[in-house]
This record gives structure tokens, C-alpha cells and sequence, in this order.
């Protein structure tokens, strides 16, 4: 054997390099993915948080037929915005009460967007003067593309985070020698041991959720962070066009005919579409060029119930609402992607597997919370001198206090936001964001003046209070009190203010435990070995 | 019941692993179970929750029977141990 042929004796094994590549992936970006994690946590009720968030639109006690509330709202198209060269409806179903519309109103110039949207009422066809907001959908795309920065931009952030948390969810299981053996287990009152397990515990117990959710997450932003292949593989205008309705039923309008045909019943052609794909799981319509003689119709099935947002669809001639195609099926490749994007969203679950995604979810922003906080744990007692850290552990430690305890106040003020702005406020809903980017500034703000324990424990009761006052603030503001809702059985509006309890409790018993903390003698004796240093540790934090 | 006997089964099939543990055993029993039992166990919570999958995925399909069984091992798994923790403490000198 010679020299080189021997095996070579190295100071680490793979372990301790995966957890410095776990420690590390996990916190250089985990206050941005905490972040997305809660938003997108969040998320899986944001058609319930829109609906909390439009008091004005009313409880709807029975799903209108589909049918018939697509032939209102084309009516009202027909009626109020005859040339509109393309619109397309949101058909209201179990998670939404109003009809979500959006038309094109002619090219994109500088004075002009190009298009409007606007929510109908079911019952009527007619706008609905909701307060303007933007409703559980800015937790959702912030989740994905954050704010204040260009929309590509964010995405790129959220895609890198993404593949941070991958290499995090990889190290962490290479890490964690004893998966099986510690499954179940919990050493309490052990400090940074304790720590260890309470994360273990929670990233072991959705592991599949987070691996799925991390992989899934970057299957939807794949082709703006790999489009080479796309480039190569698509070049003409034809393929191009191919190649997008594999992935979604939205066509561009064509050109018009120049005569003029009235549109043809929506109501018989979404009545179709019911009798295919059954009578409530119509998603969408979209009519390009109603009104001309060229007109197209295109019915959308909802994603409800099929593990997959491959587009599914049927097009109608306009202007006769003759069924023109049938589409059921993508091909191998767009149906992979269609299956991941579906796990992705799960727009497929009914409440039951809804509430499963939100509180594995849950755990899963846990586990970037205990990870983060960790960090501190486990480097505190190496600390020199632990009363005067030094300043990168002093920026993780107030970073993690706006990040987790911040951003709990933030989101709940910006549900306060949406009761106590004015319904007249000019750009209503870009004021409501800015509540909660100030707000969440501010403690920001209030971690760096404050002792960490201290401002632990102060943010933690401030979100404790806001959420149990919520509740308050809704029956003050509103006429949907909870004991409304209970009588009319309007579950949307009982589960936000239940939840807000909920949490409120569970910020409260955080709260508490921080601020009866006490380091143990043992942890105190290495931190200060000489006793006159105990008064320090009043300044510790969590 | 849909979702409720899946739900029955995971949790059972969690019990019956959490208790095949040596450490679990030393908190809840007091001391290490017989090999035997510990086996019995163990195959049990297996069983017991490949059941619940093929009653979930010839409900459901099998791709939303996969993803209702990922919840619900979570969930169960979670609630397990949440009683465990309760027990360990209660327990607590």
C-alpha cells in the first residue's frame, strides 16, 4: 500500500461538517425564511383572512349556483364594459363568498395598467363597494416575492432562501444521528439540550411536510431560476404559446372579427362544465372578445380535490356556445410539475387536510424559530464576557426578537390596520401594508434599545394583547360579533377570532416562561465563575 | 368518521412505537419492557399505521391519501408526544 493509497485521517467526520453547514445555512438566511414560513403559513386561510378582512360582504349561508351567478356577472360585462377585450371571473365556492373579476381595458400605457378587477356580489352581479384591502393575499405574496422590492428581485431572495432551508433540511437529517432512537424525546429544563430536542422534535414530526414544502417551493419559481432549458427547448412564438397552455388555461384574447355578435348563454356552458366535473367545482370563466362574432369562452375546473394545478378546461365558440375542445391532461412533464405545485398551495385539501397543512406548517415555522434562537443557546457560555457579546451575536440576538416576536405584532397590526383605517382613506390598502412594515420597523427598533430578555418578553406580551383585544376590535368595528356569527353559523368569521385567542394564549405562555427564566446553576457557574458577576445575568436573553 | 378512524389509527400507531422506546418505557413503565414486548410493539405501531394509509389511500387515491397520512403522522406524532411530555412531568420527582 502506499502512502496516498492509505486512508486519510481527518479532524472531522461528515457529521460535524453537516451541522456547521446546518448551523450556518439555517441562520445566514433564517429570519428571511421565518418570515416566509409564517406568511406562508398563513396562507392556507388567506381566501378565510380576505373574507374576514371585507366585512362588508355577507355571510353566505348556501353556495349560490355557479350557473347562474357566471350569467349575472357576464350580464353585468355586457352592460357595463362592452368592449373589454378580454375578462375573467372567479367563480365564489365553499372558501369564498364574492365573485373576484378582472377585465383588460385596453393596451398598458403609462397612465393605465391595462386592465381593473373588482369583487362582484353572487346574489346580484353587481360590484360590491368592499373596503380596499388587499386581504390574506398580501401575506401570500409576500410569502414569495416580499415587498418594497421589484417583484423578480424578491423571488430571487425567496428561490435562494429556499435552497438554503434544502441544504438546511439535508444537513439537519445527516446531523441528527439518532432519529429514530430520540424520536419521542424531550429533556426538559436542560437548557440548550432542551433547545436540541424541541427542534429536533419539530422538524422530525413534519419532516416529509418540510422537505415536500422546501422542493415544492422552488419547483414554482424553477423557471425563472433555471430558464436556460425553457429558452432552448421553446423558441418560436408557436412552441411558446404550447408550451404555456400546459401550464395554465389563461389565453390571450385574439383578434376581433369586427362583428358585432352578442355572447351566447355563460350560464349553459358553465351548466356543462358542472355536469363534467360536478356542480361546485367550477373555478373560473374567462370570455375573450365578447361581443364579436370571434368570441371565446373558456370554462376552468377548480383545483378542489385533484393533487395537481395542471389546467383542466373546456372552450366554447362565443358567439353560438358551441363546445369547441375538451382538456383533461398535460403532458408527463408539465403534469409532474402541476402534482408540485398542487402539494405546494393545497388549494386540493378540504378543511380537515386544510387545518392538517396549517398547523404542520406551524411546526415548521417553529423549527426556523427554535433554530434561530439556538444559535444564542448554544454560543452564550462561550461567550468571553456574555453580559457584552459581540456585535454579530448581539445582531442575531436582536434579530431574532423583531423577527419572531416582531413580526407576530406586526401581522396582527395589520389586521387592526384594516378595522381602524378610514373606508375613505385614499390607497387604503397600501397604507394597511405600511402599518405593518412600520410597525414591524418599530420593533425592530424597540429589540435594539431594549435588553434582549426584556424586549423578548415586552414584544411577547404586546402580540399576546393584540391578539386577545382583536376579537374586541371586530365587534366594536363591525356588526360580525362573534355571537352573530355563532347564530348565523358563519365559521370563517367564529375560527379568526377563536385563533386570534388561541394564539393569544400561546404568545401569553411564551411570554411567561421568558420572563421566568432563570439560566441553570450550571450554565450560570460557566458563564461566571467568579459569584460577584450574577447580576449580569438580568440582561440574558431567552 | 373520514377522517376520524385514520386519525384513531395513526395516534395508536404512535403509542405503540413511542412505548417500543427504551426511554419512553423508563418514563412511562419504570424500567425497560421484555425484548418480546417491546417487539410486539413496535411491529403493532408498523401495522397499525401502513393499515391507516391503505384505508386512507383506498378512500381517497393515492395521492390525496399520501398527503392526508403525512398530516396525520405529524399531527398523531405531535399529540404523542405532547402526552409523553405530560407523563414525564406528572412523573417528575
Amino acid at each position: 500500500m502506499t502512502i496516498s493509497d492509505e486512508p486519510r485521517i481527518t479532524g472531522r467526520g461528515i457529521r460535524q461538517s453537516m451541522s456547521d453547514l446546518h448551523t450556518w445555512a439555517g441562520l445566514l438566511l433564517g429570519w428571511v425564511l421565518y418570515a416566509m414560513f409564517l406568511t406562508g403559513t398563513v396562507s392556507y386561510f388567506k381566501d378565510e383572512l380576505s373574507q374576514w378582512m371585507r366585512p362588508e360582504l355577507p355571510y353566505q349561508a348556501q353556495l349560490p349556483d355557479q350557473a347562474v351567478v357566471a350569467q349575472r356577472v357576464a350580464d353585468a360585462f355586457s352592460k357595463d364594459m362592452p368592449g373589454s377585450p378580454q375578462w375573467s371571473i372567479k367563480l365564489p365556492d365553499a372558501r369564498n363568498n364574492s365573485v373576484y373579476a378582472f377585465w383588460r381595458t385596453g393596451p398598458r400605457s403609462a397612465d393605465s395598467r391595462g386592465f381593473g378587477e373588482g369583487y362582484f356580489d353572487p346574489a346580484t352581479g353587481q360590484k360590491v363597494a368592499a373596503r380596499d384591502t388587499l386581504g390574506g393575499d398580501f401575506f401570500y405574496r409576500f410569502h414569495f416575492q416580499f415587498h418594497y422590492i421589484p417583484v423578480l428581485w424578491g423571488r430571487l431572495l425567496a428561490g435562494a432562501a429556499a435552497m438554503f432551508m434544502l441544504v438546511a433540511i439535508v444537513s439537519g437529517v445527516i446531523t441528527h444521528k439518532k432519529i429514530f432512537t430520540d424520536f419521542f424525546t424531550f429533556r426538559w429544563g436542560k437548557g440548550q439540550r432542551s433547545w436540541l430536542d424541541a427542534h429536533n422534535a419539530l422538524s422530525v414530526f413534519g419532516l416529509p411536510f418540510h422537505f415536500m414544502i422546501t422542493y415544492t417551493g422552488l419547483v414554482t419559481l424553477m423557471a425563472m431560476l433555471m430558464p436556460w432549458g425553457e429558452r432552448v427547448a421553446f423558441q418560436t412564438p408557436v412552441e411558446r404559446q404550447q408550451y404555456a397552455s400546459e401550464l395554465s388555461a389563461f389565453t390571450q384574447p385574439g383578434k376581433p372579427s369586427e362583428q358585432a355578435v352578442p355572447l351566447a348563454s355563460v350560464e349553459s356552458m358553465v351548466r356543462q362544465a358542472q355536469d363534467r366535473w360536478g356542480r361546485d367545482n367550477v373555478g373560473r370563466v374567462t370570455a375573450s372578445l365578447a361581443g364579436d362574432a370571434a368570441a371565446r369562452v373558456v370554462v376552468t375546473r377548480s383545483e378542489a380535490g385533484r393533487v395537481s394545478m395542471s389546467p383542466q378546461s373546456m372552450e366554447f365558440e362565443g358567439a353560438t356556445g358551441k363546445l369547441l375542445s375538451i382538456r383533461e391532461s398535460v403532458g408527463a412533464a408539465a403534469e409532474t410539475r402541476g402534482v408540485l405545485y398542487g402539494l405546494h398551495l393545497g388549494r386540493f385539501s378540504d378543511t380537515v387536510m386544510r387545518w392538517l397543512y396549517f398547523l404542520v406548517s406551524l411546526t415548521g415555522t417553529a423549527m426556523v424559530g427554535t433554530g434561530l434562537v439556538m444559535w444564542t443557546v448554544k454560543r452564550r457560555h462561550k461567550l468571553p464576557d456574555p453580559a457584552r457579546p459581540h456585535i454579530g451575536f448581539r445582531i442575531v440576538e436582536r434579530l431574532n426578537v423583531s423577527t419572531i416576536a416582531g413580526l407576530s405584532i406586526a401581522m396582527t397590526a395589520f389586521l387592526w390596520a384594516n378595522r381602524l383605517l378610514p373606508l375613505s382613506l385614499a390607497a387604503r390598502a397600501d397604507v394597511e401594508i405600511q402599518v405593518f412594515f412600520m410597525v414591524w420597523a418599530l420593533t425592530l427598533a424597540h429589540a435594539m434599545i431594549r435588553r434582549p430578555k426584556a424586549a423578548w418578553v415586552e414584544q411577547l406580551w404586546i402580540a399576546s394583547a393584540m391578539l386577545a383585544l382583536l376579537p374586541f376590535l371586530n365587534a366594536a368595528t363591525t356588526s360580525r360579533t362573534l355571537w352573530h356569527s355563532l347564530t348565523d353559523g358563519d365559521w370563517v368569521f367564529v375560527s379568526v377570532d377563536l385563533m386570534c385567542w388561541a394564539l393569544a394564549a400561546l404568545h401569553a405562555v411564551l411570554a411567561l416562561r421568558t420572563a421566568r427564566h432563570q439560566p441553570t446553576a450550571r450554565a450560570a457557574r460557566k458563564r461566571h465563575p467568579n459569584p460577584g458577576a450574577g447580576p449580569l445575568l438580568r440582561g440574558e436573553g431567552a | 368518521m373520514r377522517h376520524l378512524l385514520p386519525f384513531v389509527l395513526c395516534l395508536a400507531g404512535f403509542a405503540g412505537l413511542a412505548l417500543a422506546t427504551e426511554r419512553q418505557q423508563r418514563t412511562c413503565f419504570g424500567g425497560p419492557l421484555r425484548a418480546v414486548t417491546t417487539y410486539v410493539l413496535r411491529a403493532a405501531g408498523v401495522s397499525v399505521l401502513l393499515f391507516a394509509l391503505g384505508i386512507l389511500i383506498t378512500w381517497q387515491s393515492a395521492g390525496l391519501g399520501l398527503v392526508t397520512f403525512s398530516g396525520l403522522t405529524s399531527l398523531t406524532a405531535g399529540i404523542v408526544y405532547c402526552a409523553l411530555l405530560g407523563v414525564a412531568r406528572t412523573r417528575a420527582p
